[in-house]
């Protein structure tokens, strides 16, 4: 490299370009000038040729006069001075009769970002957008654009920006793309260029002379444009219906985006559109190129956000290869997780058990917590993966099935039996803290349920002095303290140790004063450490949750297409469960009171007014929670009918097809079977809990119905609803 | 929407740099570096990387990365493919694009980017017109302009951009008029342990190369078009008549260009043609291995398996391999722990295979997964989708063209999981 010696080099070159005998001789300049460049590239401070690469610009050769001109617009902004000494020669070549010098010239004039540049310019450009080449107009408008940012405090030129207005009618396509982009450039502060209906038609219908690159500008430009009437937002849909099997991956994708965001009012279009893109999605996601399939991928999951079905059958297309770059990998488990389904629910398993074992660490994890989550609702299948997985006592996959058990018996408390038995297990070979942290914290919570559970926290107690990381030691203190509340007898001694360790010994002081804390609870007695330490746990049947809800289109498609569902750092499997509640809900209070306001509570029940359910915004799980505590019940009844025999997805449907939104239900044939339902209608929010606790008594499902605000009409309309509906699945089954 | 473009290669140094709206340090590569060290294979480089400034979109190359800097929101779709077509049109212009050839044709890599972008938006990117804007280079040329002192750059504006048609110059010669069309399809496959299908689809192309004179106007209709599932086409197919009558009807545009990609997904059954044997096995405790690996044809309809290239990345254990090849020649890197088989054509009366035994690190435990197999082959003269042309006839000129068809068959991601 020449970064050793450049001096050197800079001297030798100067020497060189300035010999009257390499002047004379065309190749060995040329040859000169090249290698100049080249060290340019390199990072090699060449700007004290300057003076010696301006003479050489006055050259007939197209290719020296292209390199010299890079090399002026590298270094015009540090020499500004010498620069102008260059204008004279552009100005000339602007006049020249061979267009492509006339576009060359002009286009590098525009690019020396010197200050005081403008001025020599603007003459040239106002010409050049009257060329008769195209090739010089296309340089022209852009020269508009660069002259605005060259100067961007002084006021824009009205007569420039009638005249791009005007040259959108161009008859050369690139031209009208380039206006569009000057525009957007130029009016940047005034919200950019304005797209009236004249001007959307217009380039509707000059869209398919556009090359394809245009075509996505342009199908961007035209998310500005609201149509006026349904007639004309059809018309434009046909038009554009083509371009949504495009060649080209970025103006498919930019057409669907144009289309969800037109047909916002129309749902029924959205879903055609987005299942006539799906084929092509696919195909991006088996596209030959790693970045593609990646971003295809990643549209993919936003579209199924809205539209989990949609992408089911072809859950086999996310199955991973062997040489794909992990980040693919990830982001075709996140997909799979979405996709599993009563028929797939094996194949899928079977295949993510494969990724298990992997090579790298990282992927074998993620493999790992995808299983995990599968297991909140097929959670036998998959605990007994992972059990199987404990068999190998391999410590990275150890360590991702402990943390993917506890994650598991938080969300899905009828598997902490199954989880229980296995645990004990895995104690020998946890060695990182992550993972003796999930251990414990089991250990704590299911103490009772684990037989062993205090003789591994005494192997922990006296390791103690050889353990470094401080989130292990508070872990432990909590663990031994819920152990010690319900097994006091074989915890006591170890308890004693251990808290007189971290007290006396410990220098680390987030664990001394957990430990203080902990010492001082129990000196108030046995009971009031119960309270604190074993305080109530949220509902757990509340957080069983299957099947997705389905989000509207609008909520995704503001960032559809853009860069930021593709840089999305964390790949891990977020749970939007755990991380809500700590926040202010105030969203979560007005979409669950979005009428109350104006209306009295109390209103005479009008007996005429017909009842129309409808979804509304959806409810998050957290506000449903919270209300449904808050509430009184308003009505209880038991249907004749029995829980209805058929999948998740099915019952889902069917309820939605009657404008009733399920939130969660218990999975499988567990015992009591429970389902969480909301709907709205006549300004009201009804919530309702299906109850099916005795299999030997048929007909015996109870309907509990919680209103807000209270209307006795609404609640009738809503239980003869929601006992037709399960009339017909009971006749079904 | 570009603001720069920065060539990394596969050590880490930037060898090129090209601004288009103002200069960006190559200080913001160091996000780059960073996340490239993150990454344990070179492949492993996520594609966009937010930095405070600018998102850095990259894609990776015949082991060039060529990283584009992005100040504000684009699609990324959009950038993804343009910098797939700039690497198209180098291999185009140098056959092949490696460091060594960017860095020799260093003067004809800024004209390109000269031109294809223009204040960070693309200008001409469509081969046919950069070709005659720069004149690609070749040894017969260099030594033409070595002599001459003429330059590769045309003397003329490109006519291709005064044409009516917009993809078509107007005013095309030839004294052979003739159109070829290629069908090349892969075959993208994960075949399980015991010979199954996971999964199978075919991505197609049909690469035409026509050289016509005048404005001549080409249909093509196919034998079985119900086939296809997932078109997309060059924008001179008209495509209100495929929709309704499932022929394909254009103005070609001149020299080479893709008229179609399609794909036939798993749905359809899809034919696999080749089928492997193996038996890749460790014993508990023992320092060896058994590999063996038998391959042979399956529904090629008689034509020959070519070119078959075998690779398999061998547990982390595996400190040599000792086997004998059949026919061919395999090669096994015992730092990467790579094996590789350069097969040749297989052929079915005497099957190719390797056999032998691999060393393993002594007192190493037995390693949990078997690795899997990738394949690589070409069959030629075989669409494996079944798709065949019908006829081509032309229109709007009055000569009579020479036609011809080709079809092949080659593996994309084939893999087989032991």
């Amino acid at each position: 490299m020449p970064y050793f010696g450049s001096e050197e080099t800079v001297k030798e070159l100067k020497r060189a370009l300035s010999n009257p005998n390499v002047q004379a001789d065309r190749l060995r300049y040329k040859n000169y000038i090249t290698r100049v460049i080249r060290y340019m590239t390199q990072g090699l401070d060449v700007s004290s040729l300057f003076m010696d690469m301006v003479k050489a610009s006055a050259t007939v050769d197209i290719v020296q006069k292209k390199l010299v001109y890079l090399y002026m617009c590298t270094y015009a902004s540090d020499k500004p001075d010498l620069a102008l000494l260059a204008i004279n020669t552009l100005r000339k070549d602007c006049a020249d009769p061979n267009p492509m010098v006339r576009g060359l010239a002009l286009r590098n004039m525009c690019n020396f970002r010197m200050p005081g540049i403008s001025e020599y310019i603007e003459q040239p450009i106002v010409a050049g957008l009257r060329d008769k080449a195209s090739y010089v107009r296309r340089v022209a408008v852009m020269g508009c654009a660069k002259m605005q940012s060259l100067q961007p405090n002084i006021e824009i030129d009205p007569s420039i920006v009638n005249e791009l207005y005007a040259l959108l009618r161009d008859p050369d396509p690139v031209v009208v793309v380039n206006c569009l982009r000057a525009l957007e450039e130029i009016l940047k502060d005034e919200g950019g260029v304005v797209i009236n209906k004249p001007i959307a038609h217009h380039l509707l219908n000059r869209m398919k002379d556009l090359d394809s690159w245009g075509q996505s500008e342009v199908l961007t430009f035209l998310l500005r444009y609201r149509p006026r009437s349904d007639d004309e937002l059809f018309d434009i849909l046909s038009l554009l219906d083509a371009f949504l099997q495009s060649a080209h991956a970025h103006v498919a994708v930019a057409t669907l985006r144009l289309f969800l965001h037109l047909a916002a009012t129309h749902p029924a279009v959205q879903a055609d559109a987005l299942q006539h893109t799906s084929s092509p999605l696919l195909t991006m996601c088996g596209s030959i190129s790693r970045e593609l399939r990646f971003a295809g991928l990643c549209h993919v999951q936003q579209v199924m956000r809205s539209q989990p079905g949609l992408f089911a059958p072809h859950y086999k297309r996310f199955f991973c290869a062997y040489s794909e770059p992990s980040y693919i990998k990830f982001r075709k488990m996140e997909i799979l997780v979405e996709l599993v389904n009563d028929e797939n629910v094996t194949l899928v398993l079977e295949e993510l058990r494969s990724y298990c074992t992997d090579v790298s660490p990282e992927l074998a994890q993620v493999a790992i917590a995808a299983i995990g989550r599968i297991a909140r609702t097929y959670s036998e299948k998959c605990l007994n993966i992972l059990t199987g997985l404990l068999a190998l006592k391999q410590e990275h996959i150890t360590s991702a099935v402990i943390q993917t058990f506890r994650d598991l018996v938080w969300f899905c408390p009828q598997s902490t039996a199954a989880v229980c038995q296995t645990v004990e297990a895995c104690v020998d070979c946890t060695q990182d803290s992550e993972a003796k942290q999930a251990l414990l914290w089991l250990l704590g919570e299911h103490g009772e349920r684990i037989s062993s559970a205090p003789y591994v926290l005494e192997v922990y107690i006296d390791g103690l002095k050889t353990e470094l990381s401080s989130s292990v030691k508070m872990e432990l203190l909590t663990a031994a303290v819920k152990m010690f509340l319900c097994r006091p007898a074989e915890t006591q001694d170890m308890l004693g140790r251990l808290l007189h360790h971290c007290i006396e010994e410990e220098s680390d002081m987030c664990v001394r004063d957990r430990a203080l804390l902990y010492h001082r609870l129990l000196q108030r007695g046995v009971e009031q450490t119960r309270k604190v330490v074993m305080g109530p746990k949220s509902d757990p049947s509340m957080s069983v949750l299957t099947g997705h809800q389905q989000e509207p289109v609008s909520q995704w498609v503001s960032n559809f297409n853009t860069l930021g569902p593709l840089s999305a750092q964390d790949l891990c499997f977020q749970t939007p469960l755990i991380a809500l509640p700590e926040q202010p809900s105030n969203n979560a209070e007005e979409e669950l009171l979005p009428v109350s306001k104006d209306v009295s509570p109390f209103i005479p029940t009008d007996d005429q007014e017909e009842l129309n359910l409808y979804l509304g915004p959806p409810l998050s799980h957290e506000a449903f929670e919270r209300t449904w505590l808050d509430l009184e019940v308003q009505h209880r009844e038991t249907l004749s009918y029995t829980r209805p025999r058929i999948t998740p997805d099915a019952l889902q449907a069917a309820l939605q097809l009657a404008k009733i939104q399920t939130l969660a239900f218990t999975p499988g044939d567990t015992l009591p079977w429970k389902a969480y339902l909301y709907t709205r209608g006549n300004r009201t929010l009804i919530l309702a809990e299906l109850l099916w606790e005795d299999p030997d008594i048929e007909g015996s499902l109870v309907v509990t119905v919680k209103q807000q605000p209270p209307n006795q009409h609404a609640l009738r309309g809503f239980v003869s609803t929601l006992s037709s509906v399960l009339q017909t699945l009971d006749i079904d089954s | 929407m570009i603001h720069s473009l920065f060539l990394v290669n596969a050590s880490g140094d930037i060898f090129l740099e090209k601004h288009w709206k103002s200069v960006v340090s190559r200080s913001v590569c160091d996000y780059f570096f960073e996340a490239l060290e993150r990454a344990t294979e070179p492949e492993n480089v996520p594609p966009v990387i937010p930095t405070p400034h600018h998102f850095l979109i990259n894609v990776l190359r015949h082991r060039i990365y060529f990283v584009a800097v992005i100040q504000s929101e684009v699609p990324p779709l959009f950038v993804i493919e343009f910098l797939h077509r700039v690497v198209d049109t180098f291999q185009d212009y140098f056959g092949v694009c490696t460091e060594a050839a960017i860095k020799d044709n260093v003067v004809v890599v800024y004209e390109l980017l000269e031109e294809m972008l223009d204040n960070g938006f693309p200008l001409a990117t469509e081969s046919n017109i950069l070709k005659e804007l720069i004149k690609p280079p070749t040894i017969l040329r260099t030594v033409v302009n070595t002599i001459t002192g003429s330059t590769n750059v045309g003397e003329q504006l490109p006519t291709g951009q005064l044409s009516v048609v917009p993809w078509r110059r107007t005013g095309v010669k030839y004294t052979n008029n003739e159109a070829y069309f290629d069908v090349i399809e892969e075959i993208d496959a994960i075949i399980d342990k015991s010979g199954s299908t996971i999964t199978a689809e075919i991505q197609g192309v049909v690469d035409a190369c026509v050289k016509l004179t005048g404005m001549p106007d080409l249909t093509l209709s196919f034998m079985n078009p119900r086939l296809l599932d997932d078109v997309s086409f060059h924008p001179c197919v008209r495509f209100k008549r495929w929709e309704a009558e499932r022929i394909l009807s254009f103005i070609p545009p001149d020299g080479n260009f893709r008229l179609l990609s399609y794909h036939v997904s798993s749905q359809n059954l899809v034919a696999i043609p080749v089928y492997v044997k193996h038996n890749i096995s460790f014993r508990e405790g023992s320092s060896q291995g058994r590999f063996e690996l038998t391959l042979g044809p399956k529904q090629t309809m008689g034509k020959t398996v070519e070119s078959v290239l075998v690779s398999s990345q061998l547990p982390r254990g595996v400190l040599n391999a000792n086997l004998t090849p059949s026919q061919g020649t395999y090669t096994f890197d015992p730092v990467t722990k790579l094996l590789s088989w350069e097969v040749g054509k297989i052929n079915p009366q005497k099957l190719p295979s390797l056999k032998g035994s691999m060393s393993l690190q002594t007192g190493a435990s037995k390693p949990d997964e078997n690795p899997s197999i990738n394949i690589q082959f070409k069959i030629q003269q075989l669409a494996i989708s079944g798709l065949k042309v019908n006829r081509l006839d032309m229109y709007g000129e009055k000569y009579k063209p020479f036609k011809g068809i080709k079809y092949m068959t080659k593996a994309g991601k084939f893999q087989v999981r032991t």
